[in-house]
């Protein structure tokens, strides 16, 4: 009776489980046969030559090499400003929500709205260098140097950094109360309570906020796309735009071999977030 | 506390939200211009009377005060103008389906993973995890291919079935759910009840605020899409509105950012009652345990 009762849970999984089969695990395998011929139409075999040439591309090796530079920026960024304003914003008392649905607000606005604003902020002509030329200081190419990296993060931040606190002030709401209390009555400073309860007990919350900030860190490119278009600055060139390039010029042998490759490092990336996940909860 | 400390961080902490609410600002108040004034403002071309005028050199200006404010935008966009309306209508179509689709799918799903014993059901999840990983454009050849086999191609399905299976949902009901306590499941077993009985008493109520975190996050999501509609759809007048403001750049500007406003009131309003929710549900649980 109660094995049947345990198995019937299966019963749960199933309709989702045949949808994700359905809509991403099998089309991913058919498209994964593109990654072994030369053309999308009427393509031959030709082994392993696609990830050979992936990997010489040029194009591919720069978006490779900032979206990783990307990541390595940004997502430590937003994690520890989102767990700064979220400790300040335990330390309210007033108005605690007006606080965080402040920086809330970035992820309401609509992404062509966003990109007006800060395509007005920072283009050529625009209001930034308007400023500077009222200070007698000449034009910054903002968007068409090495600054544009650091306006993807500054959006990117912008952006994420309310989704974050809200995660980390949940977080922050589970750790019970007496904890700092009994640190306080033992003497403890604002720095030991933080270093010796705060974070190791966060540390579910922050994985959460890891594996969040990663996947909107590839999410920004919505915006950077329609501020730069399709072949920005060389330092803002992501793999999104490889892939979304290839994408439009329907090569999808280069697209799906990409592709490939990209699942191939995030099952081992996921391997790690997991183990990492599990430790921590544990 | 130090007294100290607080006068530099309160100023700081107000000029970051400034900086944070700019965006919204000057959305609005552009809202409230008229077309010519707002072609001026983002304009940066000299023209003729500047030259007479000896300016050489134009930028772009935010007026965060409108120089005459006029309802014009929002009586075109709500009175005049019916397909601003038709295109909300769109994006309703898709993100209705989908915000409550997503939601039974993932809790079901998130429900059978953490009940169900199999040797194999963490790899599984790891694929779940794999894929909720990938960028949106490792998963458009995917999504093309089946809409194509499935023949929905030129239809919301093609948005709203991929929507409503990722595994975005799964992952953050899991998580979730293994914040309830294992002792509930094994009470209500001893005293002899089915699964369904368990997700639905005792399950479901548990994570109300978790389910309506959810909602929200999908229900911006696609309310906010553009890619997937750009491939999917072809015919203009299907297109959600979304896709509309974001050629923002093309054409009619002056009405653009009272239809953005409108746009935006519906997320911000659940936005706001959401965030509601989300604290009560946490001190609930907070209570409980």
């Amino acid at each position: 009776m109660n094995k049947i009762k345990k198995h019937s849970a299966v019963l749960f999984l199933l309709p989702g489980l045949l949808g994700f089969t359905v809509f991403y695990i099998l089309p991913f395998f058919i498209s994964l046969g593109y990654a072994f011929t030369d053309k999308a139409v009427n393509g031959t075999f030709q082994g392993m030559k696609n990830f050979v040439d992936l990997f010489h591309n040029k194009a591919y090796l720069k978006g490779l090499f900032n979206t990783c530079k990307f990541i390595a920026v940004s997502v430590p960024l937003n994690m520890g400003a989102a767990l700064g304003l979220s400790l300040m914003a335990k330390g309210i008392k007033k108005r605690k929500d007006l606080f965080t649905l402040v920086f809330l607000i970035p992820l309401v606005i609509p992404s062509g709205s966003m990109a007006f604003f800060w395509s007005s902020l920072f283009a050529d002509q625009g209001v930034l260098n308007g400023w500077l030329n009222m200070l007698g200081i000449g034009k910054v190419r903002w968007l068409d140097s090495g600054t544009a990296f650091w306006i993807m993060v500054l959006i990117f931040t912008w952006k994420n950094l309310g989704y974050s606190m809200v995660l980390y002030i949940d977080g922050l709401n589970r750790i019970p109360h007496d904890y700092y209390e009994a640190a306080w009555i033992d003497g403890a400073g604002a720095g030991d309570i933080f270093r010796g309860i705060i974070l190791p007990l966060l540390q579910p919350a922050s994985i959460l906020v890891l594996i969040m900030s990663l996947i909107n860190s590839f999410k920004v490119f919505k915006e950077i796309y329609m501020i730069t278009g399709g072949y920005p600055h060389d330092s803002i060139y992501t793999l999104q735009h490889f892939m979304n390039n290839m994408f439009a010029s329907l090569n999808y042998p280069k697209l799906t071999t990409a592709t490939a490759v990209l699942v191939t490092v995030m099952t081992v990336f996921s391997q790690f977030l997991l183990k990492l996940e599990r430790k921590a909860s544990s | 506390m130090t007294l100290n400390k607080r006068f530099l961080a309160v100023p700081a902490l107000i000029l970051l939200g400034l900086l944070f609410l700019l965006p919204l600002v000057v959305t609005f108040s552009n809202s409230l211009m008229s077309e010519a004034e707002i072609i001026q403002n983002y304009t940066a071309k000299p023209d003729t009377f500047d030259l007479t005028d000896g300016i050489i050199e134009r930028f772009k200006r935010f007026r965060l005060i409108p120089e005459r404010v006029t309802l014009k935008q929002y009586y075109e966009v709500l009175l005049k103008q019916p397909s601003f309306m038709i295109l909300m209508g769109n994006s309703l179509k898709i993100v209705i389906p989908v915000t409550i689709g997503s939601l039974i799918v993932s809790m079901l799903t998130a429900y059978g993973f953490t009940v169900w014993e199999w040797k194999y059901k963490e790899i599984l999840f790891q694929v779940y995890v794999i894929v909720m990983l990938m960028p949106l454009q490792a998963v458009l050849v995917p999504n093309y291919i089946i809409a194509d086999m499935l023949h929905i191609k030129d239809s919301y399905l093609a948005i709203i079935l991929p929507g409503i299976f990722s595994p975005f949902g799964v992952f953050l009901m899991r998580q979730a759910m293994k914040s309830v306590p294992a002792a509930y499941f094994e009470a209500a077993r001893i005293d002899g009840a089915g699964n369904l009985y368990i997700f639905l008493h005792i399950i479901v109520p548990q994570l109300k605020s978790s389910g309506a975190a959810l909602c929200m996050l999908v229900f911006i999501e696609y309310w906010n899409l553009v890619e997937q509609a750009v491939v999917f759809i072809r015919d203009y007048a299907k297109e959600p509105l979304s896709v509309y403001l974001s050629r923002i750049a093309e054409g009619k500007m002056g009405l653009v950012f009272a239809a953005s406003c409108i746009y935006m009131f519906l997320p911000l309003w659940f936005l706001v009652a959401g965030q509601k929710n989300l604290e009560k549900g946490i001190e609930l649980s907070g209570v409980k345990q």
